[in-house]
């Protein structure tokens, strides 16, 4: 064990392994210290699994073993979610549910849950993933098909209602999108950049999950969908002109569901959009009522904000200020400068869960990591574009902010699965 | 895996990190920035704008007192039903709402369907509703809350809702307000401003589910409502109420087809001490036809003619025809005249005018007819005015000449409108603008045909014969109290300019008061009051109710007492149908009806000539040696009031004795043995300074008689002097005479 030359213990390097070259390139990045040999960490599994002393250590080093600073970063958004929620959510749940703190008590007690679950997962040793791929791939369609069998709200079909709590079926498909591409990655990387084994499975899978979305319907699943599975593909090493093809063909699908007036919903959606503040007729402005409150919120706001709390656009005006339009009164309560800390919070995670997928020890942690991570910074950047009606107002979750039970256990999970993933990277190093 | 491929991984990651944090996050960053800096005011407008309630506090409407603090017009609380359109979620919710609505207040549904349909948080559905009809939607807002759970839709607030108290009285000078609490009419529109108020408003922070509910926050900003100013008019409610009745009465005797006009004014101040038009409406409906002649006319139409007649006719019921309308003033008229002539010194007591039956004033036009056919023969000045013989006085306009004629109708106030505090004031008409005419309209002008004046116009100008030759500004709004009752403004006597001299006027009196009493406004006598007077008939021109006839206008115009004028009242007749259209026998009778009551009720001294005095029983009887009880019913029965000394049977003395003088209504004491009376002697008290009322109530408790001079009838009128000195000690009983004077006299001439 070196833990003389490196900064800290998980940012122990192996320069032995790696070209002069390669290093330089690397620290101009401005990441030089992490980085992973697949070789050395495969090395290392063989020796831990065959070494009790080594599953001591491991037990041993709990606390030290995962990313101290992802960790942290996940906790700090956590909190600041939940207490925002909170302050989103009290006048809501006070005029409907006759109780402020209905949706705290819930969120607070899925925070726990998802807090556990993040730690246990972080002990799970992530290769395992792989060999349920597959199934959680199986699962994630048979959660996409099971919709269809229970009561619609509002006219959709996106959850599998369990008593305690609903489950969003494309919350699962999104994970097991990731954890399948991941996986494919690592396993026929060699071959990736066919179109036999590089296009054709992820745009199978794609394809079905989008036409099953599509009769859900849950046209933002379907975008979050295809920009991961876009992602994971140029990850293992697609090749860019797929995407030129297939985004030709799917924009030609579109026009022809459009033009044959199959996109309702969608459609509908779509007509409001961008034109939150102009009236042009009842019906839209009504459509539009929700974003045009979010961006009341946001710009009542101002530089500093009305100070937490003291968000007015709360007191039913913006509708369901506690789910996806959350960040709206977080920008109205803590003004600019709030919303920029807590958009920088959401960079750090990101910047971090990057680090760790480039420090992982083998190419599938690498991808799913990257893939986790990516997920993360797709959902801010998308939630944020339809509360400042720059997207069609379609259901999107902020991450640690927006209530529901479901996502936020399914994220911690996921970050749970990015812990490991940096406790592995690290142990290869040891 | 070969290091190749794996920094090739790396390199993928570090791109899509990349293209997540830079092109994600800074168009994320970006678009905030843009939101909250740059359009960050004008959103935060809009937000506030949805938050805040706005509620109007209305301010209650100043209420309308008559001279002596009697409410003629006050508002009180009511209700208005508001909807909160923006918080219906469907048109089936609508749909129940405006039903219901409809059926509680009495609205058409579709109106309140399309209210329901309005993006507002605040339309009024109905204002004024009393308590009954808002129980009523308290019921219904109950009711959709537990059948159909809507609620936060309708609201009811405070409103308030004017009330006259006396219905139609005075209805042409008050006026009414409409349905936004505005004045529409009378006073009620020329005060509007101060009646009015401030509104108040109320600035709340409120949740979006719009029932109202207030967020907690220190977000309530509240503008408290300025009630209205209070009116205190000059108009007397007793005064007007005895014009009321004689106008009315002589309005059906004499079928009066275009009803009647009676102003009474204070000629010392121009205050208008009552003003009728009648028949009145009922202020509470102001809407509602009152003239049956017009109603029957309507009732023929249909269509829009008939709401064109409806409103026409409406239009004509709510005209104060006192000031807004013009006629031509008749024989009234020659006092304007006669004053011209005395003034200019054109007449005296040794001229004379001679009447032959008719005058031809112009060469070559057919001569003017005299009402006396067979002529006055040759008269002096009074006996012309007496007579009221058109030829006389187209021979003494003559003398005045067409340019001092004009000259004096501008003086006395005919070709402007007289500034009186009432709206939609009409001015007099001349001949021509330019106040040119010719010889024949200069004679017929002299017995007041040709010339339209108004009724307030020419009341005005023989006020100012009244009091000396100072044309007056009319006023009807005393004082104008704030809501606390501080007096914030009042009128005084505005005199406009000084007409004719003293002594034109003293002559004017003297003639007119010889013409009361015997000439031809015998009919406007009133024994007691030296009544001074004149009568008019004049043509219409129109014949109104197209029998073949010209119709007439009868009216009188007088002031009393001659020697020292107070009130001068103006009565008229628009268009008498009945057997009689002279201003002697329609408004004659009725201008003395009104003085012979109003008088009295302003305590004016009476001044009864010898004559008169014989013909009345004003002295006590004798009730010596009959039974106190016998006594008692029988001093009731002659009016006066009873007060027994001694415990005796039998009236052995009384107070005032037989036979003396004793005022009406007096008291009379009877004593049972001659000792009472010095024991009862009583310390005649100070009245100086006292109103009338106040003496009257201090007398009564001495059991004095009061005998009442001077000018205690005007509300400001003090006692100055007493004929027994305060100190003394007298019987009850003993009549004591008590001098009157305005307050702000005796202020000036503190005599005690």
């Amino acid at each position: 064990m070196d833990l003389t030359h490196t900064n800290t213990k998980r940012r122990n390097r192996q320069s032995h392994h790696m070209p002069i070259e390669r290093s330089q390139k690397l620290a101009a990045t401005g990441k030089a210290a992490a980085e992973a040999d697949a070789l050395s960490s495969r090395r290392q599994r063989q020796t831990r699994d065959r070494n009790t002393a080594g599953k001591i250590r491991k037990l041993f080093r709990v606390g030290a073993g995962i990313d101290m600073p992802f960790l942290i970063l996940v906790l700090v958004l956590l909190v600041c979610g939940v207490i925002m929620m909170f302050s989103a959510s009290y006048p809501i749940a006070y005029y409907e549910q006759e109780n402020s703190y209905f949706y705290l008590f819930r969120q607070g007690g899925f925070a726990l849950v998802g807090v556990l679950v993040m730690f246990a997962m972080s002990y799970l040793n992530y290769e395992y993933l792989k060999k349920v791929s597959l199934l959680v791939l199986g699962a994630g369609f048979v959660a996409l098909v099971a919709v269809f069998f229970f009561p619609s709200l509002t006219g959709v079909h996106r959850w599998i209602e369990f008593g305690l709590f609903n489950l969003q079926a494309s919350e699962i498909m999104k994970f097991a999108i990731i954890l399948f591409l991941a996986h494919w990655g690592a396993y026929q990387h060699k071959k990736t950049n066919t179109i036999k084994y590089g296009a054709l499975p992820p745009l199978i899978i794609f394809v079905v999950t989008a036409v099953l979305l599509f009769f859900e319907p849950h046209y933002s699943g379907i975008v979050i969908i295809g920009i991961l599975t876009a992602l994971m593909v140029i990850l293992y090493g697609g090749k860019i002109r797929w995407f030129v093809i297939i985004g030709s063909v799917l924009v030609g699908v579109v026009l022809i569901l459009a033009v044959t007036g199959k996109l309702g919903y969608a459609m509908e959606r779509m007509d409001g959009w961008g034109k939150a503040l102009e009236y042009v007729d009842d019906e839209m402005w009504d459509q539009t009522f929700q974003t045009r409150n979010s961006l009341y919120a946001i710009g009542s706001g101002g530089l500093m904000g009305l100070g937490l709390g003291q968000s007015r656009q709360k007191y039913l005006y913006l509708p369901e200020p506690q789910n996806d339009f959350i960040f709206a009164i977080v920008c109205e309560e803590l003004g600019l400068i709030g919303a920029l800390v807590v958009l920088t919070l959401f960079g750090l995670l990101i910047w971090r869960g990057f680090v760790i997928a480039m420090r992982a020890k083998d190419r599938f942690g690498t991808l799913l990591a990257a893939g986790l991570t990516a997920q993360i910074g797709i959902q801010v950047v998308l939630n944020i574009f339809v509360i400042t009606d720059w997207m069609p107002n379609t259901g999107i979750s902020l991450p640690f902010f927006s209530y529901g039970g479901s996502s936020l256990i399914m994220i911690l999970f996921q970050m749970g699965i990015i812990l490991s993933i940096s406790r592995t990277a690290n142990m290869s190093k040891i | 895996m070969s290091k190749g491929s794996k920094s090739k991984l790396m390199r993928r990651c570090m791109i899509i990190m990349s293209i997540i944090l830079l092109l994600g996050f800074g168009t994320v960053g970006f678009r905030l920035t843009q939101l909250t800096l740059v359009q960050g005011q004008e959103l935060q407008q809009k937000a506030v704008d949805q938050q805040l309630t706005d509620t109007t506090i209305n301010a209650r409407r100043g209420t309308i007192y008559d001279t002596n603090g009697k409410v003629l017009a006050q508002s009180a609380t009511v209700w208005m039903v508001v909807l909160s359109p923006i918080n219906f979620e469907n048109d089936e919710e609508r749909t129940i709402v405006s039903k219901g609505l409809s059926e509680i207040l009495g609205l058409d549904q579709e109106s309140i369907f399309a209210k329901t349909k309005e993006k507002v948080y605040y339309s009024v559905v109905k204002r004024q509703i009393e308590s009954d009809t808002r129980d009523k939607v308290l019921e219904f807002i109950k009711k959709i809350k537990e059948e159909y759970d809507i609620s936060g839709v309708i609201d009811l607030l405070e409103d308030y809702k004017r009330y006259y108290p006396y219905n139609d009285f005075a209805s042409a000078v008050i006026g009414f307000t409409g349905s936004d609490d505005q004045g529409l009419s009378g006073l009620e529109y020329e005060y509007n401003e101060e009646l009015t108020g401030t509104p108040g408003r109320l600035v709340t922070a409120t949740t979006g589910n719009g029932n109202g509910t207030e967020m907690p926050f220190q977000f309530e900003q509240k503008v408290d409502a300025i009630d209205g100013n209070s009116l205190v008019l000059t108009i007397d409610e007793t005064i007007q109420h005895i014009m009321d009745k004689y106008l009315e009465q002589g309005n059906v005797e004499n079928k009066v087809y275009n009803r009647s006009v009676g102003i009474m004014m204070d000629v010392h101040t121009g205050a208008i001490l009552g003003q009728s038009v009648v028949s009145g409406y009922d202020l509470n409906n102001p809407f509602t036809l009152t003239d049956k002649n017009a109603i029957a006319q309507i009732s023929e139409l249909v269509g829009s003619e008939k709401e064109k007649a409806e409103s026409e006719a409406l239009s004509a019921q709510w005209r104060n025809k006192a000031i807004s309308d013009t006629y031509y003033p008749g024989s009234v008229f020659k006092i304007m005249t006669a004053a011209m002539a005395l003034e200019e010194n054109k007449v005296n007591d040794k001229s004379t005018f001679n009447c032959t039956g008719s005058y031809t004033p112009v060469q070559g036009v057919p001569p003017i007819h005299c009402h006396n056919t067979l002529g006055h023969g040759t008269q002096t000045f009074a006996e012309a005015i007496c007579n009221s013989c058109n030829p006389a006085f187209m021979q003494i306009g003559g003398s005045v000449g067409k340019t001092k004629f004009w000259e004096y109708f501008q003086a006395f106030g005919f070709n402007t409108t007289t500034g009186i505090d009432l709206p939609g004031e009409a001015s007099g008409l001349f001949f021509n603008s330019d106040g040119s005419m010719t010889d024949l309209d200069l004679a017929i002008a002299s017995f007041g045909q040709g010339v339209a004046v108004t009724p307030i116009q020419m009341v005005t100008a023989i006020s100012a014969i009244a009091n000396g030759g100072e044309l007056l500004q009319p006023y009807v709004v005393k004082q104008v109290l704030d809501p606390d009752g501080n007096v914030v403004k009042s009128t005084d006597k505005i005199v406009k300019r000084k007409v004719v001299s003293k002594e034109t006027c003293d002559k004017l009196s003297e003639i007119l008061e010889l013409n009361a009493k015997e000439g031809s406004a015998k009919n406007g006598y009133v024994a007691g009051y030296r009544v001074a007077g004149k009568t008019g008939t004049s043509e219409k021109k129109v014949d109104v109710n197209g029998d073949g006839n010209n119709d007439y206008i009868a009216s009188f115009c007088g002031y009393a007492p001659a020697d020292d004028p107070q009130v001068c009242l103006l009565v008229y007749f628009d268009a008498p149908l009945g057997d009689n259209y002279y201003g002697s026998g329609v408004a004659a009778p009725v201008f003395s009806q009104i003085m012979s009551e109003v008088m009295p009720y302003l305590s004016v001294s009476t001044q009864y000539t010898d004559e008169e005095l014989e013909k009345m029983d004003t002295t006590a009887n004798s009730y010596l040696g009959l039974s106190i009880s016998e006594a008692e019913s029988k001093v009731e029965a002659d009016g006066y009031t009873c007060v027994v000394k001694g415990d005796g049977d039998t009236v052995a003395a009384q107070l005032p004795a037989a036979s003396t003088r004793i005022p009406q209504g007096g008291t009379v004491v009877l004593y049972t043995s001659l000792e009472e009376v010095a024991n009862g002697e009583v310390e005649v008290p100070n009245f100086s300074g006292m109103t009338l009322a106040e003496a009257n109530m201090v007398a009564a408790t001495y059991n004095l008689n009061i005998s009442v001079q001077g000018v205690s009838g005007i509300s400001d009128g003090v006692v100055l002097t007493q004929s027994t000195a305060a100190g003394e000690m007298v019987s009850p009983g003993t009549v004591i005479t008590l001098n009157f004077t305005t307050s702000s006299n005796y202020g000036n001439n503190n005599v005690m």
